[in-house]
């Protein structure tokens, strides 16, 4: 039984704790926007146009720049699936997974997902569950509302409407664990549970945050390291990608990042950044299948309308934190008509949800907006948010879901969807009566006394405040104190540091660790950290892309070389290269380099020489290397989520330490 | 003398006529020569954000051919509309080349009202004592649509007497949003009670902010709930007399 949009926004107002989880969300997340948008490299203003231009350029050569992403793509390895609906896109997925059942010769895979909203647009779990399969979603949030059958509330918090008792009670019920309001503990379980799917999934499926097309390959940004296990581990990952969520090169992909994850959730940088070129080479462990479905559903359509900047939209959520209406009501009161719900709330889905699925259902969404362009002042692609949404509501966003065949550009919707019949005749009855102003003075000299004396019978404040009479209040005693002089914000001086010292603060602010000794210490340097875990089984890298002597040194002192990584302590790696701005190592896939080592581990230690850091994220993703791979990840500290109630957890999928050797000389 | 053709705005002239008339009177001593444009009604704007572009382009003709036959700069005691006429005109019109021109030569003129204080006639300082405990609420078109925040935030600092409190969460919006409030009057309050809860935390005699819809929306919140703080319009303390 559909739910009557009015009647979902009624019960989110009416839902206290609701309102207490979305005003928190809304606090911190616009607090935590504004520390990491000072540590900006250039100011904020300008990096944004930069990133809108970026956008807009992509989508005004739109056919070029995903003809060359999707040859570059083929020529890599992937497997591309161009759709264009959603029925399409569920049925391309099912044929994927029903080849590999095949192959396996199972009747039922099992499906490690990790987040992705075109996923949710098109409706794959369901379809995948229909089939017979077993999907279980890996992200901590969506995971816990798989669990309680409920939809995301949020586009990057799903689980932001709920309160840690209803996760202690849902994993009570669900997965059969003592019921506790600990977080850590919370967290614990979910990484234990999954840590098994995680191993024996068949087939992962991903989503994509940016398809580059420079290289072929696909970029997708996490925290928990979910992300980076459905996509290493089984033999098999599909990724789904909206068709618009492409960037020219890894120039411009840098900006990107810059932006992406201080829009989002105020990190500089996620824990972890993939870029997947395409399916394991020789010696590789990355899945030998690297599908992409690139779906259109009504993306192309909405281009060639006047809606089409919101296709710069890059799915960071900013603008869903800066509504004030969204903190009101939450995700999940956002609904078309007949109570359909949509996958994209929020400012960007008041524009998205009718141009792509039609406004015949999603129009009448678009009213759920005061124009008050916060969102808009949020947005790191400067999408014109209020005027795509004034667009949305006269009528420039099509009528009905995208069919194949349609012309381009499509019909228009009938203006003003949603907006009652008794507004719309009084707007249209004002309209005229505003054009003639003898008229309008009569009008206006009945309006005053009649509208002041309904008032009380109204629910509107409008009317209530238009009955006071501007009377000045009484006189106060004059205080003495001078108006209190508005200080411009100091910017912040940026002291240069060091690479080195750059790089230890930034990552022991992610709670990495950073050891720093010569070339001949290593062994000894290491060895110490290994005694101080009581660690005595490693996972590694191949002796010969390790540090020379250094697995030598480590064997003879009695640590025993494993491996099953899933079963190690610690795993050791070396590093491609430094970011000293972020903290961050990059690692990338080759033979003797597997990419569990960085991953299964309780513990990642990275051995990373001084000459190899690097200033920023876009020095580092110039370094050729990184195309040359199929899979490469900047590591920014240990996994971390804050999925419950915002509480931030470190150590979920992903290592829970991540120490850096840096060895000068 | 510097012309400003004063736009009453269908709301403040309605509803608070007490608005337009401080206006005016601000703006004379500040040096302008005030004209009351004859047939001015509604910008349009109600029926532009409730998706309604005939309607909103009817009265924004009206509005264009009423102000073609005045010189001179068009000053509004209300953000919301001066936004309307600066930037949203020019989408209403983009299909039609010659209201466009129309509608781009009206906006070159148009101002807000503190806006055209400062920046036009140079004005800060008006020497009014005003000796209250007062805060500002900048109208979400004040600050985001026109960009304008320095310059009524200058007028108010520059008031005798005056205690100024910076607003909580200024920026957010009050819940007004026009057609909004009619059309979703529950989140409205809700967005409302959030406003006046942080008015209240000032414990403000004044609120100040220079759009009408905003102050009668905020006022009416701030009666419901009892907080005595009263809501005025920037013209409105600008021409205030103690001694009155």
């Amino acid at each position: 039984m559909p739910i009557r949009p009015k009647d979902a926004i009624k019960s989110a107002l009416s839902d206290p704790a609701l309102r207490e989880a979305l005003t928190a969300n809304a606090a911190r997340r616009k607090a935590a926007r504004a520390r990491a948008y000072s540590t900006l490299p250039e100011p904020w203003e300008v990096m944004r146009e930069r990133a809108a231009e970026v956008r807009a350029a992509v989508l005004a050569n739109w056919d070029e720049v995903f003809q060359r992403f999707v040859e570059n793509a083929r020529r890599n390895g992937y497997h591309i699936h161009l759709v264009t609906t959603a029925k399409e896109a569920r049925q391309e997925a099912l044929r994927i997974v029903s080849v590999e059942a095949r192959r396996l010769g199972k009747e039922s895979l099992l499906i490690a997902k990790s987040k992705s909203m075109v996923s949710e647009e098109i409706g794959l779990n369901k379809a995948l569950e229909a089939a017979g399969h077993r999907v279980v979603e890996t992200d901590l949030g969506e995971y816990i509302i798989q669990l309680r059958g409920e939809r995301p509330a949020h586009i990057i918090t799903p689980a932001v409407h709920l309160r840690r008792q209803d996760v202690g009670r849902t994993f009570h019920e669900k997965l059969g664990v003592p019921y506790t309001e600990d977080v850590a503990e919370m967290t614990a379980t979910a990484r234990r549970v999954l840590r098994d799917v995680f191993l024996r999934a068949d087939v992962g499926v991903s989503g994509a945050n940016f398809g580059i097309a420079e290289t072929g390959g696909i970029c997708i940004v996490t925290n928990e390291g979910n992300g980076r296990m459905v996509t290493t581990l089984p033999r098999v990952h599909i990724a789904l990608m909206g068709a618009e969520r492409l960037v020219r090169d890894m120039h411009d992909l840098a900006l990107m990042l810059e932006l992406l994850p201080r829009s989002a959730t105020g990190q500089q940088l996620t824990v972890y950044v993939s870029l997947l070129n395409g399916p394991r080479r020789a010696g590789e462990d990355a899945p030998e299948e690297r599908h992409l479905i690139i779906v259109d559903d009504g993306r192309r359509r909405m281009a060639s309308t006047p809606l089409v900047d919101g296709l710069r939209c890059i799915r960071c959520g900013a603008c869903l934190n800066a509504c004030p209406v969204f903190r009101e009501i939450g995700g999940h009161a956002y609904l078309g008509v007949h109570g359909t719900p949509t996958p994209y709330p929020g400012p960007i889905g008041l524009v998205v949800s009718p141009a792509l699925f039609g406004a015949d259902e999603f129009g009448s969404m678009a009213q759920l907006c005061t124009l008050c362009g916060a969102c808009a002042e949020a947005c790191p692609v400067e999408v014109p948010l209020p005027e795509l949404i004034l667009r949305v509501r006269a009528g420039y966003a099509p009528p009905s879901p995208p069919r194949p065949g349609e012309p381009l550009p499509p019909p228009r919707s009938k203006p003003a969807p949603g907006v009652p019949w008794h507004l719309r005749f009084f707007l249209s009855v004002y309209s005229r009566v505003a054009s003639v102003p003898a008229l309008y003075k009569i009008a206006q000299r009945l309006a005053a006394p009649v509208m002041r004396a309904a008032a009380p019978l109204t629910p509107v404040p409008f009317l209530w405040g238009a009955r006071s009479k501007p009377v000045p209040p009484e006189p106060v005693p004059t205080p003495q104190a001078p108006p209190e002089p508005q200080k411009p914000a100091a910017q912040e001086q940026k002291r240069s540091r060091g690479l080195v010292e750059g790089f230890a603060a930034a990552l022991q602010a992610l709670g990495g660790e950073v050891r720093r000794c010569s070339a001949a210490e290593l062994p000894e340097c290491v060895l110490a950290e290994l005694r101080n875990r009581g660690a005595t089984a490693v996972c590694a890298w191949a002796d010969d892309e390790l540090p020379a002597g250094l697995a030598k040194a480590l064997r003879a002192a009695g640590v025993r070389f494993t491996q099953n990584c899933a079963e190690a302590a610690v795993g050791i790696t070396g590093a491609l290269a430094g970011i000293a701005a972020s903290g961050t190592v990059v690692v990338t896939a080759a033979a003797g380099k597997p990419l569990r080592v960085s991953l299964l581990p309780k513990a990642h230690f990275a051995v990373l020489p001084e000459s190899k850091l690097v200033a920023d994220l876009e020095s580092a993703l110039a370094l050729p290397e990184l195309k040359q791979t199929s899979t490469a990840v900047l590591i920014s500290g240990p996994s971390r989520t804050a999925d419950i109630e915002m509480t931030l957890t470190i150590g979920v999928h992903g290592p829970e330490e991540v120490v850096v050797f840096l060895v000068s000389g | 003398m510097p012309i400003a053709n004063l736009f009453p705005t269908c709301l403040a002239d309605t509803f608070r006529k007490r608005i337009v008339e401080a206006t005016a009177e601000v703006l004379r001593r500040a040096g302008a020569e005030v004209r009351f444009p004859k047939g001015l009604t509604c910008c349009g704007q109600p029926a532009f954000n409730a998706g309604m572009r005939r309607e909103a382009r009817r009265m924004a003709e009206h509005t264009i051919r009423t102000l073609e036959r005045y010189e001179g700069a068009v000053v509004l005691p209300a953000g919301s509309c001066a936004a309307m006429i600066r930037n949203n005109y020019a989408e209403l019109f983009a299909d039609d080349a010659e209201w466009r021109r129309r509608a781009d030569a009206l906006a070159a003129r148009t101002y807000e009202f503190s806006e055209y204080l400062v920046d036009v006639l140079g004005v800060t300082d008006l020497g009014v004592h005003f000796p209250y405990r007062i805060t500002y609420h900048p109208s979400c078109h004040m600050l985001r649509a026109l960009g304008v925040d320095r310059q009524p935030r200058a007028l108010l600092y520059a008031l005798h007497g005056a205690v100024f409190v910076e607003l909580p969460d200024a920026d957010e919006c009050c819940g007004f949003g026009g057609v909004f409030t009619a059309e979703q009057p529950e989140i409205s309050r809700s967005m409302l009670e959030r406003k006046v809860a942080n008015i209240a935390k000032t414990g403000a005699d004044v609120c100040v902010t220079a759009d009408p819809s905003c102050l009668l929306h905020i006022q009416g919140g701030l009666n419901r709930a009892g907080v005595r703080t009263r809501m005025m319009h920037i013209a409105e303390v600008l021409a205030f007399h103690p001694t009155t």
